[in-house]
């Protein structure tokens, strides 16, 4: 019973890292239908400016802030730079994501160095409860916390505002919403700031989690949150918790029971998505 | 106009140059500059493949490494584990390609279905899952660290492993060249051009993107078994990302849809990579090379999408076009004058 507490909680706590990663990709993606393929070295960078400012300052929650304006200002610089220019060229914008995913990587390098940083969990965090036999690391409770707010708050935004009323139009038909007068473009900046934001501040709550960060670490989880997108759905803001959380826990539970199988099992879910429900398990995304 | 084909101008310059390659080891005697004309000649095979992909059929895999490091492996392995003749090389080569076809008509059938960004988030995927298994699976691909294997003893002279992947590239550039001059390759210019278009005209658009995706495979995977032997050495490197990366900039940077194009992009990629590197001791920020070579691919896909080659192919036909209209001028005028 224990054990099977704690891997729940362990693969919660990594669902809940990988849906803040996947909830942007997929948001910017219903809204745009642009593939982020540099979302992953937005979170590397989150990660990094986080850690560094947390070692500085000393203060967690000055990392989390430094890493959320660092997701903001990359995001306003990848979608002025580098998604404008090629707007509406499908082919074309995969093809640059990449290389800006690429830029994005070799930067932490000659910024931050290429070792491997060590990073620990801070003090109010860190150690664990003991409930029984139960043993609880008080931050992975802390990431799951966290991630259920951010869902709230996000799924507040978008369901019981106006901007996320016209954000929700804009996945279904961002022409129409065009045609009632609204400028599209702004929603579209703000929206791939706030999903670059996300990605970052996955990154800087990894960090602790994980004791260690490198430049590699965006490509591998941008795989995760690739994956998870395409079983939620692509543009489903609710379908990335779900596929998030299941990821997490098949992740987890299978490392324990199958530790062969647990590098394959997200695959095979995939797989299994695409061959019945090409479209994912939840859509609101046309094409 | 009505010259036969084989003696186009374009052809006699490709003639004039395999010369002048089949004659450079016996005049350049320099053995680093023989192995680095061999790696260009082997990741232009490679990006070759990926042209039938991104260029002709208008696909983006980011999953190509997976068939360069099966055909890697392949080779290596059975070097390893048989004798190393020349007969275990061409037995690996075969099935190294028939693994990467098997394996890219599987991951074809299952995501190409789907729109090209998911067949591009797929591929990464799977390909990366490979990466995972090949360093896991240490009893056979001895992980991160690699093996070091012998060669056949032909390949011990350079000279002669160099010739043989000259007339590789050659046999497979003549193939792919017919391929996309077929009628099956006029489908896949279609599909590029218009798939919804192609398939209201009653192709089968899967049938053919599922076809070049297999070709593609397989061409890869015999680039792999050449580089594995030039290096004589393998590791989990010919499985990552930096493989796929290498031959989508030089697909990119040389011109897509040209099968001219990728190779002079292996030829400044790689050229570039030897000496960057090189400058890389005097100068550190050379070690990072990678981020030029990432600003430029950034500006080349917004500004110069064609490539050097796609440029100047352009230019060429403007300027074709030009002469033909000045020759046509006349003739227009004279029509109007007898009216």
């Amino acid at each position: 019973m224990d054990l099977i507490f704690s891997l729940i909680i362990n693969g919660l706590a990594t669902g809940m890292l990988i849906f803040l990663l996947a909830s942007g990709l997929t948001l910017i993606f219903g809204l745009m239908h642009v593939l982020n393929f540099a979302h992953g070295g937005l979170f590397v960078w989150g990660a990094y400016a986080g850690v560094f400012s947390y070692a500085y300052s000393g203060s967690f929650i000055v990392g989390i802030i430094v890493a959320i304006l660092t997701g903001l200002v990359f995001g306003f610089i990848t979608e002025k730079l580098i998604i404008t220019p090629v707007y509406g060229n499908l082919v074309q914008q995969i093809l640059i994501t990449l290389g800006f995913m690429l830029v994005l990587q070799e930067m932490i390098k000659v910024v931050f160095g290429p070792n491997v940083v060590a990073v620990k969990v801070p003090e109010l965090l860190a150690g664990s409860w003991q409930l029984g036999d139960i043993i609880i690391i008080k931050y992975r409770i802390f990431i799951i916390f966290f991630g259920f707010i951010i869902f709230g708050l996000f799924h507040y935004m978008l369901t019981r505002t106006k901007i996320g009323l016209v954000v929700r139009a804009g996945v279904m038909n961002s022409e129409m919403v065009q045609a009632l007068g609204i400028n599209i473009k702004r929603i579209f900046l703000v929206v791939f700031m706030t999903g670059s934001a996300l990605a970052a501040l996955a990154g800087v709550l990894f960090a602790p989690y994980s004791g260690a960060i490198y430049a590699e670490l965006g490509m591998e989880f941008a795989i995760m949150a690739f994956i998870v997108v395409v079983i939620g759905g692509m543009g489903s803001f609710q379908g990335s918790l779900f596929a998030a959380i299941l990821v997490g826990l098949a992740g987890s539970f299978m490392a324990y029971y199958v530790p062969y199988l647990s590098l394959a099992v997200n695959m095979i879910i995939m797989v299994v998505v695409l061959i019945f429900r090409p479209q994912g398990l939840f859509t609101t995304a046309k094409g | 106009m009505n010259k036969p084909i084989l003696l186009s101008r374009s052809n006699i310059f490709l003639f004039i140059i395999v010369l002048a390659l089949i004659a450079f080891p016996f005049v350049m005697d320099s053995r680093t500059l023989t192995i680095l004309v061999t790696q260009i000649l082997i990741f232009g095979i490679l990006a070759m493949s990926y042209d039938i992909l991104l260029g002709y059929t208008g696909i983006v895999s980011f999953g190509h490494a997976m068939f360069f490091g099966i055909g890697a492996y392949c080779t290596a392995i059975m070097l390893n584990d048989f004798e190393s003749t020349i007969f275990v090389f061409i037995g690996s080569i075969a099935v190294g390609m028939v693994i990467a076809g098997i394996l890219s008509f599987i991951v074809g059938l299952l995501t190409l279905r789907l729109k090209s960004h998911f067949f591009a988030m797929l591929t990464m995927a799977i390909s990366g899952l490979l990466l995972v298994v090949a360093e896991k699976w240490r009893s056979v691909t001895k992980g991160n660290d690699g093996f070091t294997f012998k060669a056949p003893e032909v390949f011990k002279d350079r000279i002669v492993f160099y010739l043989v992947v000259l007339a590789l590239i050659v046999i497979v550039f003549i193939v792919l060249k017919r391929f996309v001059n077929s009628p099956l390759g006029r489908v896949l210019i279609a599909v590029r051009e218009n798939e919804q278009r192609t398939k209201s005209l009653g192709f089968k658009t899967l049938y053919y993107k599922v076809i070049a995706s297999v070709l593609a495979g397989v061409i890869a995977s015999l680039a792999g078994s050449l580089y594995a032997v030039s290096l004589r050495f393998v590791n989990t490197a010919v499985l990552t990302m930096e493989i796929t990366l290498d031959a989508l900039l030089m697909t990119i940077i040389g011109g897509v849809g040209t099968l001219i194009g990728p190779l002079v992009g292996a030829v400044v990629i790689e050229s570039a990579q030897h000496y960057l590197s090189g400058l890389a001791r005097d100068f550190p920020i050379f070690e990072r090379w990678i981020i030029f070579f990432g600003i430029i691919y950034i500006l080349a896909v917004i500004f110069f999408p064609k490539g050097i080659v796609g440029t100047i192919q352009a230019k060429y036909f403007q300027w074709k076009d030009k002469k033909a209209q000045l020759n046509v001028v006349p003739l227009s005028k004279n029509k109007e004058s007898s009216k």
